[in-house]
């Protein structure tokens, strides 16, 4: 009877272990094979295996050197600020008494838009009429002043961190506010008994017992922003140049859609496995070691 | 005295930054509605006027006529939903089961499923799309609305969650329904479904929405024009005609207003489902 009914528990796996072995671990296993070898998207012929020379072309070659350096500065211009901004955010949020409700659900509301929408609103405020531009003049006094927000290369590059920055901000301030409101009330209550201000009981207490969740919010926000796609791909299709926002994922489906290079494509894809590999690693080994106890 | 009145000037100076930057945020989204309504060159006006002087549903009728007249967004709209509901149903269906199995029985090897399930967890989309790719080609789901489905059926994150919520579900519960000759597939079905609907809300959210904003699957996958989901549809319509800004705006509106009102109606279960790992495949 117990036998019978564990076989069960198996049954019921089943479908979930070949979903994974097809649609997972066959496909890394396969680009790992992919990147070894020379193949076209569209030509009949059987890959032909070329060894290292897809990694040896990808560190040789500009466009890939160029997508590092868009992914890097998008990833730290954009986790950076927005874990600094929502952990404020969320700290000032819950001494609130009222409305607390309603700003989590203005801040969170980008993140209910689909990415492709959020960056054709952003796209039309870039434009050199549009209300970026009207911000700026009104912000520094001037009059008229055009600021290339979609034609200078470090103003793309800012152009598409401001979208990103807007859509997850709210996201991760609402974690962040799951994260304080989970510190029991008697801490915080004791340390105010004690004399403490507001400022440094955010310090001493919050700040250390939040660090799980800082931690978790870093590296989720740092692997989101390695994974861009979407807000890149409508810019350069909105008319903006590639090169300054050419992201290792843009640059991956250009490279296996556009020019039919599946091996250069799995290679620069087994890549951007291992960055991203370890940081999840990282993720995993941190938020482990740092369980705090109340 | 002095003390508090400090204290007031710091409470005043937090509320204006929280509301300012609230109303930051929600400029955009100001935006997007009122030129939706707006003739491009009020839309392009300097200052711009926020306020419409006359609302021009001729933008969302072309949006939805679309530039060729064939009523093409109107269908993306439909795929749309059709593609995120089935994957959502899916989903949830074999995440649930998925994680019954590895919550509730015991049996050999379990822990390597789990350990498996949970590894896949750091498989980036992004890094697997192009063999990805080429497989559901390889089986002739190319241009298909299964080929934009099926591989997104089933998610790490989703087999987790159930489990963990699974896990403290009273086993009194299953041992009734099995005293009372149920089988085991029926305790899934008429006992554990029907009462982990917090958790299955949740991660029907969570997919559902990754669905309703997936790009970069339906653009690899998709060619026919009728075919095409809603964000496919907007990037072409975005480089199709990009002088007509109001009707943009208006598809933009339109693609949106579903979530919108979903974010409204279930706020509850959007801000709790952001606590836990966001879905992969989005």
């Amino acid at each position: 009877m117990e036998r019978k009914k564990a076989i069960w528990g198996f049954v019921f796996t089943i479908p979930a272990i070949v979903f994974f072995l097809i649609f997972d671990f066959y496909p890394v296993a396969n680009a790992f094979w992919m990147s070894f070898f020379k193949k076209d998207l569209l030509s009949l012929n059987p890959p032909k295996f070329i060894g290292f020379k897809n990694y040896t072309y990808l560190f040789t070659s500009e466009a890939f050197w160029n997508s590092v350096k868009a992914t890097a500065i998008f990833t730290f211009g954009t986790f950076v600020p927005m874990v600094l901004v929502s952990l404020a955010l969320a700290a000032l949020i819950i001494t609130r008494k009222r409305f607390q409700k309603f700003l989590q659900m203005a801040y969170y509301s980008p993140a209910v838009l689909s990415s492709v929408v959020a960056a054709m609103i952003w796209l039309l405020m870039f434009d050199p009429r549009g209300l970026a531009n009207q911000f700026l003049n009104y912000f520094f006094n001037t009059y008229g002043v055009d600021y290339h927000w979609l034609s200078n290369e470090n103003m793309l590059r800012l152009a598409t961190i401001i979208v990103y920055f807007w859509k997850y901000v709210g996201y991760f301030t609402v974690i962040f506010i799951s994260g304080m409101a989970s510190i029991p009330r008697s801490i915080h209550e004791a340390a105010i008994v004690d004399g403490a201000s507001g400022w440094q009981d955010f310090r001493h207490i919050t700040l250390p017992l939040l660090k799980p969740t800082t931690l978790l919010v870093s590296v989720m926000s740092m692997i989101q922003c390695l994974k861009t796609f979407s807000t890149q791909y409508l810019f350069v299709q909105g008319g903006a140049p590639r090169g300054p926002i050419d992201v290792i994922t843009l640059n991956i489906y250009n490279t296996a859609i556009r020019d039919h290079q599946i091996g250069r494509a799995s290679a620069m894809s087994v890549i951007l496995f291992f960055v991203i590999m370890f940081f999840t690693y990282l993720q995993f080994r941190v938020s482990r070691s740092e369980e705090v106890s109340y | 005295m002095k003390k508090k009145i400090i204290s007031i000037t710091i409470d005043v100076i937090i509320w204006i930054f929280l509301l300012g930057f609230a109303a930051i945020v929600l400029i955009p989204l100001v935006f997007m509605f009122t030129a939706s309504f707006m003739p491009s060159n009020e839309i392009m006006k300097m200052p711009y006027p926020w306020i419409p002087s006359e609302f021009r549903w001729q933008n969302y009728w072309q949006a939805i006529k679309g530039n060729d007249g064939n009523f093409l967004f109107l269908r993306s709209i439909w795929n749309s939903f059709l593609v995120a509901s089935i994957t959502t149903i899916g989903t949830v269906f074999l995440c649930s089961l998925t994680g019954f199995g590895l919550a509730k029985y015991k049996f050999k090897g379990r822990n390597f499923v789990f350990f498996m399930i949970l590894g896949t967890l750091m498989i980036p989309f992004e890094a697997i799309m192009i063999p990805l790719y080429l497989i559901v080609t390889g089986m002739g789901m190319q241009d298909t609305y299964a080929g934009m489905i099926i591989p997104l059926l089933m998610s790490p994150f989703g087999v987790f969650m159930m489990r963990q919520y699974l896990l403290t579900f009273p086993d009194e519960m299953l041992d009734a329904a099995r005293i009372d000759g149920a089988s085991e597939f029926g305790i899934y079905w008429r006992i554990v479904l029907p009462n982990s609907v917090p958790a299955i809300a949740t991660l029907s959210i969570l997919t559902f929405r990754s669905q309703w904003d997936n790009l970069l699957w339906p653009l690899l996958i998709v060619q026919s024009p009728e075919k095409k989901t809603i964000p496919l549809f907007i990037t072409i319509f975005v480089t199709e005609k990009y002088t007509n800004e109001g009707a943009m705006m208006a598809a933009a509106a339109i693609a949106s207003i579903p979530m919108i009102i979903l974010f409204l109606t279930l706020t509850k279960y959007f801000l709790a489902g952001s606590e836990v790992f966001a879905a992969r495949k989005d």
